[in-house]
């Protein structure tokens, strides 16, 4: 609104001796979509409001007040006595309707946080984000809600390929809430992807270090995902090829569909090593798996395979 | 383990109990209450006494319905004889409200479903779904789910049709629609609906990516098979390969037999066990 204020001023000749009052620099600048440090500050739960305390005196006033009543005289003890009543039912009711209020409104807020997953396997991550916006730029009901939100928003920010935003998102996560170990897990996973997005091949690789010594009993199909990938864009296409080999029941039983993710990795480490046959059959399982576009989305440095390698014939583009 | 019938009686004889207490509570209450002028001061005792007995009982309830609600993690990360525990107290400590035991009802068949345990899962679904479910309604929808399942898996498709019956007129999730694909998937297939499993197979296909690996592998397999019943070979073959890919070709085929005949004509071809 501002920045368009000042651009007609500079488009009227008119308008030119009129000395605009000054902006501020940050003025101009449009609200970021998915500001991070907005919505972690914004979305923190208000702290309760200590009500206690002022109903116990009103209460006492009440009573004072009452007994101050019935001392005058008995006309005066009966008011009191129905002015009671009546309060007390007031304040019945009252309670009543504020636990109702506060029940709907958390479930509704329940029930975005599951439009959102849901609008997330739909890969409809647009109107995702527009919800998260909105849910966190606001203090949410429950702590629960604030974190499974922001859990959804680091994998929107990835999706959009702004890695350092999901990281920050990450580690606030994991080094401010008390988390299961599953959870910090997936974090930790998808912290250590955005860093190799980002090429911060030292810190991913402390990332997937903390991974294994984190739970060495843990059969990770996503550890062995981050891996492979390390492995292709460090220029180690024997040892993905090894992993890949090695772990390829565990990344089917666990990725499902996402082991399109590693088959496509595969293809380009086969690709390197000059075993072109077998990079073809990868290539050629993996988009059987997953779509070609998103494989190339998700790792641009395997893109090259489409000139090379046919991807497999789908009834649906048929 | 919990034995499933004895569970539902006990659950039966304890709701009965709380439902007597809370009327009494509440019955002594109003009677007090109504007598106060004879009772005098004493009446204000009585019914402090019956607010406190109100609050701690409603506490239990509380920690009830908190610990089954628990379970569900305990279950979702495999740890059964710890769900399994947690559940036993849920149904062991007395509770003033129906809510905690019929949540901890619904943990166990949740619990015996992902043990494969059909014939208990299929015993205690049925038990909730006799029952009103009050605030915790939303568990119709998951309960009719399993039933459906497990009575499939026992062999019983009549009983799988009268459980999904229930689902058609209602609102689902994703979560649920997707669960609904792939009973009823097993249910067409068993039922030899071809030409109805076939029917919008590119939306079901898209669901089937969303389910884990095992789910999607044996429902598009499903998918493939009333494909190639349909004349639709180019689903047909895409959808093999892409079971072939998820899952092993031998357990698939292991538990739903009918699915050997997607690979009769080139023979039991494994290739979806080896990644190259």
């Amino acid at each position: 609104m501002t920045r368009a204020r000042v651009l007609r001023y500079a488009d009227n000749p008119a308008a030119a001796s009129y000395n605009p009052p000054p902006v501020e620099p940050d003025a101009l600048t449009p609200p970021q979509f998915l500001d991070v440090p907005h919505l972690l500050e914004a979305s923190q739960p208000r702290p309760r409001a200590g009500w206690f305390w002022y109903g116990l005196g009103f209460f006492l006033l009440i009573v004072m007040v009452s007994a101050y009543m019935s001392a005058q005289s008995q006309l005066l003890g009966m008011v009191a006595e129905l002015l009671s009543a009546a309060l007390m039912l007031v304040v019945i009711v009252a309670m009543g309707v504020m636990t109702w209020l506060t029940v709907k409104r958390q479930q509704a807020e329940g029930q975005q946080v599951v439009a959102v997953e849901e609008l997330m396997q739909l890969r409809r991550w647009g109107d995702a984000g527009v919800i998260l916006d909105g849910m966190l730029s606001e203090p949410t009901r429950t702590p629960q809600h604030r974190v499974q939100a922001l859990i959804y928003l680091s994998a929107v920010l990835a999706r959009y390929h702004r890695f350092a935003d999901s990281i920050a998102v990450q580690e606030h996560l994991l080094d401010h809430v008390n988390l299961d170990p599953g959870t910090v897990h997936g974090l930790r996973l998808g912290r250590a992807m955005s860093m190799l997005r980002e090429d911060h091949l030292v810190d991913a690789d402390r990332a997937m270090a903390e991974l294994r010594r984190a739970d060495p009993e843990r059969q990770s199909a996503g550890l062995a995902l981050l891996e492979i990938y390390r492995d292709v864009k460090t220029g180690h296409p024997q040892e993905a090829v090894e992993i890949f080999e090695q772990r390829w029941p565990l990344l089917r039983d666990q990725l499902g569909h996402r082991a399109g993710d590693a088959y496509y990795l595969a293809a380009k480490a086969y690709d390197t090593l000059g075993r072109d046959a077998e990079a073809a059959r990868a290539y050629e399982r993996a988009t059987l798996l997953s779509p070609l576009a998103e494989l190339q989305r998700r790792y641009p440095e395997a893109a090259s395979l489409s000139d090379k390698y046919q991807p497999a014939v789908s009834p649906v583009a048929q | 383990m919990i034995p499933a019938e004895a569970v539902i009686t006990r659950v039966r004889r304890d709701l009965t109990i709380s439902a007597v207490l809370k009327a009494t509570i509440i019955g002594a209450a109003i009677v007090v209450f109504v007598m106060r002028g004879a009772l005098g001061s004493a009446h204000l005792l009585v019914l402090s006494v019956l607010g406190f007995a109100w609050i701690v009982l409603s506490y239990r309830s509380a920690i009830g319905s908190r610990l089954a609600v628990d379970s569900q993690s305990l279950i979702a990360a495999g740890r059964y004889e710890a769900a399994e525990e947690q559940i036993e107290q849920v149904l062991g400590t007395f509770s003033l409200f129906r809510t905690a035991k019929l949540l901890g009802i619904h943990q166990l068949a949740v619990l015996r479903h992902a043990q494969r345990r059909w014939p208990d899962a299929a015993v205690l679904c049925r038990a909730l779904l006799g029952r009103k479910l009050g605030p915790i309604k939303g568990v119709n929808k998951q309960c009719r789910l399993m039933l459906a399942d497990a009575t499939l898996e026992m062999g019983d498709v009549r009983g799988a049709h009268e459980a999904l019956a229930g689902l058609y007129q209602q609102r689902l999730s994703l979560a649920e629609a997707i669960n609904l694909l792939a009973v009823q998937a097993d249910y067409q297939a068993r039922s030899e609906n071809w030409s109805e499993l076939a029917a919008g197979i590119e939306t079901k296909v898209q669901l089937a990516e969303l389910m884990p690996a095992a789910v999607s592998a044996r429902t598009q397999a499903l998918l493939a098979l009333a494909a190639r019943k349909t004349g639709r070979n180019d689903w047909a073959s895409f959808l093999t390969r892409r079971a072939e890919l998820l899952a092993d070709v031998q357990e698939l085929c292991a538990r739903r037999p009918m699915l050997w005949e997607l690979w009769s004509v080139q023979g039991p071809k494994v290739e979806g066990t080896e990644a190259s």
